[in-house]
């Protein structure tokens, strides 16, 4: 079975998850509860970090299809970063580019909350 | 001057061929569309003094042309679609010239007053369009040099694009072909992801994931048909409203595999419009079936027969998977309601007598055969100080609502023994009781009495029953006990029941029996009946009533070929 664990931090008001692993349809709802218990707890301004993430398949960038509205709704946004080219080549070939935030670091996706 | 000139000439011309070589040069490295059509217009432009210009591709499979690309007033936009429907002369010419070559087949604006000259645009193989150009500035005409400059950058042009758009086609065709492997990479995630799942709501919650992930459909419904159930609609996403049974009925008319929603399907049904669903895919598995709508993608993109495809792949998948959850659900009720049968059954065999008590004076052999979990059937034998009571009773129908109705007689007599009341007085209560207890199609046949050892009388009052066989030591016929009334519970006690008395002799037999036995069928459906019942008793009267009892059981079993079909209970008395 594919291995998948979320670290979580915080900078300044921004709320980081970082990924590790493989997000497929098996861990996908690991994700879902995690940005899920954000929302509950009102934490809108979100980074997704993917330098660790290996692999992602559609139903994992389907998780993020579904929360991204209500976060954006509310306010904030998941921006996402660090990914490799094997995961950006996957939300490119879906046209995941032209709707959402994917920049090159972390950095650069938290300075684009202060803007 | 002469010489000026021809060395000015000279120095043009070269200028012309360099242009050209760098041109070419540039054009057949870039693969890129826009810049080619951008050099070719501009440096047409520039060379010819020209305001205006356009170039029209031809696009073979809608057989019209396209505006790609459009400099200065000329009426056009850059991507509309129009008809040139050229002569054939006008066709064959690699320069039409729209003012003097006009045979009446050039429309506006080419006919002449924007439009000067048109040059064909081709290669080796096929015709790529044409590049329109305006006339000069200075209203002069098209000079010869001019045109053949033109004509040249014309044909290395047309290579340009016909390359770039090999290449952009094949570009299309790879972001295809990726989208088709990912697509594959999606249902073997889910395959596999669903196969691990028994619960039907990950399942749902996955399947709702991958149409946002790989399709980008943020609003969509499944509805599934489900053999002997209503068609309900198990998940849905960004649907407002709600479908009544009725609409998710209609819609289940839908027969194709696909259909684009129409003006007067979405009119029929608001909640397509309301929702923006673009299509419905019919799935089909075995004699069941579900129907998908989808709506408006993120991406705006509209839906190729490439995405329908996976649609339905998809579709099928979420589909087996659902029938899995529900028939595993299906299972488990039945293994549940199984062992609650099971548990029924062990308590209503504790409401038969066992052992049997046995009686000074008199033998008892008494037997049940249930071919369903629990039955109707029911004995006793209740030893009393008043005497033993011998009961046999047949609720109508079978399973968990005889029995249950069963255990309410038992319960009764349990509680009525002993009794100082007659026999019909007490069955009359018993009736009232049952009467008010059950529904109108719910009876019980009921036969019981009451053997005293002192007096060896049997008083007995028969309700409906199937008349117990009374054989008198020596006799060649049986007697039927049949002094009684009518079945339990089919009206109230308004004529009293009759009761009746027997005195027993040695070696006189009783046989009660409920219409399992009399009713049992053969290979030609025959029953077999009361006379070879007696037959068989008659037969085996010298044996004590346990063998009596095996050898009516035998018989029955050699009659049916070991079949029966209800339940059988049979009651022997011997008298010592």
């Amino acid at each position: 079975m594919s291995s998948f664990t979320i670290q979580s931090r915080t900078s300044g008001s921004i709320h980081i998850l970082e990924l590790n692993g493989e997000l497929d349809a098996h861990t996908a709802s690991h994700l879902e509860d995690s940005l899920k218990s954000l929302i509950e707890e009102k934490q809108f301004n979100i980074v997704v970090n993917f330098s660790r993430l290996d692999y992602i398949s559609s139903a994992g960038l389907g998780v993020f299809m579904a929360y991204i509205e209500d976060v954006r709704s509310l306010g904030g946004d998941i921006k996402l970063s660090n990914m490799s080219d094997k995961v950006y080549n996957v939300f490119d070939l879906l046209g995941f580019p032209t709707l959402y935030d994917i920049l090159h670091t972390e950095e650069e996706a938290i300075v684009k909350f202060t803007i | 001057m002469s010489s000026d000139s021809d060395h000015n000439d000279d120095r043009h011309a070269r200028f012309e061929l360099r242009t050209l070589l760098d041109t070419s040069r540039m054009l057949i490295e870039s693969h890129d569309l826009t810049f080619v059509l951008n050099n070719l217009l501009l440096i047409s432009m520039g060379k010819l003094f020209s305001s205006k210009g356009t170039i029209l591709l031809y696009d073979p499979t809608r057989k019209q042309y396209q505006i790609a690309r459009n400099k200065g007033r000329t009426g056009l936009n850059d991507g509309q679609y129009l008809s040139l429907n050229l002569s054939e002369q006008l066709r064959s010419k690699s320069i039409i010239h729209c003012d003097k070559d006009n045979d009446g087949s050039l429309p506006e604006p080419f006919s002449g007053s924007t439009m000067c000259a048109m040059f064909n645009m081709q290669t080796s193989t096929r015709h790529i369009g044409y590049l329109c150009m305006g006339g000069k500035a200075n209203r002069q005409p098209f000079a010869e040099h001019e045109l053949n400059f033109i004509e040249n950058l014309v044909n290395i042009s047309a290579v340009a694009i016909a390359n770039s758009q090999l290449v952009s086609e094949l570009r299309s065709t790879n972001l295809q072909l990726d989208r088709r492997v990912q697509e594959m990479h999606t249902l073997f995630d889910l395959s596999k992801e669903f196969n691990a799942n028994v619960d039907l709501e990950p399942i749902l919650k996955i399947f709702k994931f991958a149409l946002l992930g790989q399709m980008f459909i943020r609003s969509f419904f499944f509805i599934y048909d489900r053999k002997d159930a209503d068609p309900q609609v198990v998940v849905q996403n960004g649907i407002k409203g709600h479908f009544s049974t009725d609409e998710v009925r209609q819609l289940l008319n839908v027969r194709q595999d696909v259909t684009r929603t129409s003006d007067s399907l979405r009119q029929r049904f608001p909640l397509l419009e309301d929702n923006g669903i673009e299509a419905l895919i019919r799935l089909r598995l075995q004699d069941e079936t579900a129907l998908m709508g989808v709506g408006k993608r993120a991406t705006n993109e509209s839906y190729s027969e490439g995405d329908f495809n996976f649609l339905q792949s998809l579709g099928n998948l979420a589909l087996l998977s659902v029938q899995k959850t529900y028939l595993l659900k299906e299972r488990i009720e039945n293994e549940r309601l199984e062992e609650e049968l099971s548990i029924a059954r062990t308590i209503q065999r504790k409401l038969l007598p066992d052992p049997i008590p046995s009686i000074p004076g008199l033998q008892i052999a008494a037997t049940n055969v249930s071919s369903y979990q629990v039955g109707g059937d029911y004995f006793d034998v209740l030893t009393r100080d008043s005497g033993t009571y011998i009961a046999i009773a047949d609720v109508t129908g079978k399973g968990i609502p005889a029995s249950l109705l069963m255990a309410n007689l038992q319960a009764m007599l349990h509680v009525l023994t002993p009794t100082s009341e007659s026999l019909s007085d007490a069955t009359s209560r018993i009736n009232d009781i049952i009467y008010k207890n059950t529904p109108s199609d719910k009876f019980i046949s009921f036969f019981w009495s009451r053997y005293s050892h002192e007096t060896r009388t049997l008083t007995y009052t028969n309700a409906g029953h199937n008349p117990p066989l009374l054989l008198r030591s020596g006799s060649g016929e049986a007697d039927l006990l049949a002094e009684g009334g009518v079945l339990l519970g089919a009206m109230p006690s308004m004529i009293p029941y009759k009761s009746a008395d027997v005195t027993l002799q040695k070696g006189d037999i009783v046989v009660m029996y409920t219409d399992g036995v009399t009713e049992a069928l053969d290979e030609t459906e025959e029953e077999y009946g009361e006379e070879r019942l007696q037959k068989c008793l008659l037969c085996n009267a010298s044996l004590s009533a346990r063998d009596i009892l095996n050898a009516i059981l035998e018989d029955v079993k050699l009659f049916t070929g070991n079949r029966y079909s209800d339940d059988i209970t049979i009651v022997v008395l011997k008298k010592n």
